[in-house]
């Protein structure tokens, strides 16, 4: 603290341009659409004024809010059961392999990919078998006729056919971060550790994990904030349908805005988001504040 | 250290300021793209008008002829920059309603009819176009009756390119292998239906993830039982959506969906993947409006594709009404700061839109007259085929989305798309739009 005397005034001065431009690009667009969720409007005419009737609407009335919120809650918890695996593949990859930047660039691969080429390409895979899709044509050949149904058009399983493909995309970018988490690890407290006779697994559980927690509160905040905000995989792949099934908040908030032409309702929703996504946030850090306090 | 503290809130409180100045100076300056050439021009001033349209595939034949124009006109107006922005339809609504909301629209742009345009006319976001119509007697080069779906007050707000109807196309080789006649009722449907799925050949292709190539389907079995103008009827509120004709028109929806009469996974298809499900000749038939034929006669199917009139419903109904397709419409915006070059500009687009069609093969459909000899020109059968079918059309009723509010046309849209995967009580369907309206309608 004492290192640099650094008046508060130049402090203020060069934090200016990153707080003016989150103000610009956050702050005023959150409180705009706050305002506008307090109106009757159809984007283009006149507005008008119903107060939180908006919200009231959206918390009791809206029989495809709830439902989404739901599933967006739920892809966010197995976003989040899927780092521990990443982590395990990033601990294996470390431990086994001698050259695994191949392999982990590898599994980086589809995050660099555009959502829709992957959307596209899951589409074709999710396909009935009469069409060639592959999924289906694969169960047919181990003579699983009885599980192939058509993925992304049947309201039981698509949203979950969803949630695999984002699973599947975003495997690679957590495994990434767990392996940097690990390989900053300093070499020289696995090799005392050695010479205590800490090896193999019970080093990881008495040095990997704990020290590797702040990367994976970061992959595990990152993973949670993402999926609350799905939506382009969704809209490539099903667009909410069929009939709201696989609707989460944000496609919902776009197909009220947008189509059904509900501005003020659509902003509603869009507030519901903000804060969703904020408390996700506070939670998360609260809860692993607690882990972490409890491991020193 | 007090006296720091309050310097740099005074400096966070000055740049918060200076961010809102600079905020709301800019939203006054947002049509300066188009007026950045301005001063160039020495006798005559540069003017660029951007041309908002929703032809975006290069290949295709509809955007070849806006191109055309669009590259006359500035060849004859060299002083004029048509900037063109295609998009497919979705994205062009929504990038629309977009730029209405931040009063930046495009100088010259798509709408579509009726109950779809009206929330832009209302906003008065639109030019009305009653004097180009009467430039030169472009107005009296429409069919008639077709310009009534963009007027507004006795003004025209947008000028139609295309005036559609409703039809079955079929495969006619897929219907000889299967010995399926063409059905003239939809109990025949149906049955087809169940003969090609007994053959392995997919009966009809819909693009429902697009959930409005399903309501037109359906909106079709409704014209047969409910009869021309149901929807205005209920709008007017003389009808409702309980009305037992509606609730059969689900019935026999559902009818032929258990029928399996459309494509596993339909839901998931969009427009163009289903109707390239047909055009590969992978399906026997395909209900789409007559704008798809050119797409036919582009394809490998070509040549075996022949059209049918949706069949009659429990025997009700006239095979010659037909869902029609009043389309899309150019529209210029009422803030235009070239608003009369982009008069100047429509009304040449238009006046030669039904020449230039016809000579690239495409004037089926055209809502203007089209002078000249189809058959003689190289159409194809289908087109002739088209045309013939359009000699006899005697009215019908146009799409659910043109004629109802945004939002009750999305609970239609979904309800529908619903039957395609679950079975519900039909009464609840109809229920769902009747509660929809009557919030929506207070």
């Amino acid at each position: 603290m004492h290192a640099a005397k650094i008046s508060k005034l130049t402090l203020s001065v060069f934090v200016l341009p990153c707080l003016i431009l989150y103000v610009v690009l956050v702050f005023v667009p959150i409180s705009v659409a706050a305002y506008y969720s307090l109106f009757q409007w159809n984007g283009i005419g006149e507005k008008l004024f119903v107060g939180l009737s908006n919200y009231s609407t959206m918390l009791a009335h809206d029989p495809v809010f709830w439902p989404s919120v739901w599933r967006t809650i739920m892809f966010a918890f197995f976003s989040m059961a899927e780092i521990p695996i990443a982590l395990l593949i990033a601990v294996l990859l470390t431990r086994y392999v001698r050259k695994p930047n191949f392999l982990v660039s590898s599994y980086f691969l589809p995050v660099i990919l555009s959502v829709v080429v992957i959307g596209q390409l899951w589409k074709s895979i999710y396909n009935p078998a009469s069409l060639g899709g592959l999924l289906n044509n694969a169960l047919d050949f181990v003579g699983l006729e009885s599980w192939t149904r058509t993925w992304l058009a049947d309201p039981e399983v698509s949203i979950f056919a969803l949630f695999f493909v984002s699973l599947w995309q975003y495997l690679g970018y957590h495994i990434l971060i767990q392996f940097t988490g690990i390989q900053n690890i300093s070499q020289e407290v696995y090799e005392a550790a050695k010479i205590d006779g800490a090896d193999g697994w019970k080093a990881d559980r008495y040095i990997t994990f704990p020290l590797v927690v702040p990367v994976f509160k970061i992959s595990m905040v990152l993973a949670v904030i993402g999926s609350l905000k799905v939506f382009d995989m969704v809209m490539v792949m099903t667009a909410g349908g069929p009939a709201h099934a696989t609707e989460v908040i944000s496609t919902h908030m776009y197909n009220k805005t947008f189509a059904a032409l509900e501005y003020g309702y659509g902003s509603a929703i869009s507030i519901f988001l903000v804060i969703e996504c904020l408390l996700a946030t506070v939670l998360l850090n609260k809860l692993f504040k607690s882990s972490e306090d409890s491991m020193q | 250290m007090k006296h720091a503290k309050r310097k740099s809130a005074l400096l966070l409180m000055c740049s918060l300021l200076f961010v809102l100045t600079a905020c709301s100076g800019n939203n006054g300056n947002a049509e300066q793209p188009t007026t950045a050439v301005k001063e160039g021009g020495d006798s005559k001033k540069q003017i660029t008008l951007t041309f908002q349209n929703h032809y975006p595939d290069a290949t295709d034949v509809q955007h070849k002829v806006m191109r055309q124009i669009t590259d006359d006109y500035m060849a004859a107006n060299p002083n004029i920059k048509i900037e063109v922005d295609s998009l497919n339809i979705d994205q062009q609504k929504i990038k629309l309603k977009t730029q209405a909301a931040s009063n930046d629209m495009p100088d010259i742009t798509v709408v579509n009819a009726a109950a779809q345009m009206a929330p832009f006319v209302e906003g008065g976001k639109l030019a009305p176009l009653n004097d180009i119509l009467d430039r030169d007697g472009l107005g009296a080069s429409f069919h008639s009756g077709i310009l009534d779906y963009y007027t507004f007050d006795d003004k025209v707000y947008a000028l139609p390119d295309g005036n559609n109807i409703a039809v079955i196309y079929y495969n006619k080789e897929l219907f000889e292998q299967a010995g399926v006649a063409i059905p003239t009722t939809f109990d025949d449907l149906i049955k087809a239906a169940e003969t090609f799925n007994g053959k392995q050949i997919i009966p009809m292709v819909v693009g429902e993830k697009e959930t409005w190539t399903g309501s037109y389907f359906f909106m079709n079995i409704l014209l047969r039982l409910a009869g021309p103008g149901y929807l205005s009827d209920v709008q007017a509120k003389t009808k409702d959506f309980m009305d037992p004709a509606f609730v059969q028109s689900v019935v026999k929806f559902r009818e032929f969906i258990e029928a399996k009469g459309f494509q596993e996974g339909a839901t998931s298809y969009d427009y163009d993947s289903a109707e390239s499900l047909f055009t590969s000749g992978k399906a026997a038939m395909y209900f789409m409006g007559t704008w798809a034929t050119g797409a036919m006669d582009d394809a490998e199917i070509k040549g075996k594709v022949g059209v049918f009139p949706f069949p009659t419903v429990d025997g009700k109904g006239d095979l010659d009404e037909y869902m029609l397709g009043p389309g899309t419409g150019f529209a210029l915006s009422a803030n235009s700061e070239h608003l009369e070059e982009a008069k100047d500009f429509l009304h040449y687009f238009m006046t030669n839109y039904p020449k230039v069609s016809f000579e690239f093969k495409n004037a089926v459909g055209v809502a203007q007259v089209v002078q000249g000899d189809f058959a003689q020109a190289g159409y194809s059968q289908l087109a002739i085929d088209v045309l013939d079918i359009f000699k006899k059309v005697k009215g019908g009723d146009i799409a659910f989305d043109n004629t109802m509010d945004p939002s009750t046309t999305q609970t239609h849209l979904n309800s529908i798309q619903n039957l395609f995967v679950s079975s519900i009580p039909p009464e609840d369907t109809a229920r769902e739009h009747q509660n929809a309206f009557a919030a929506n309608n207070q």
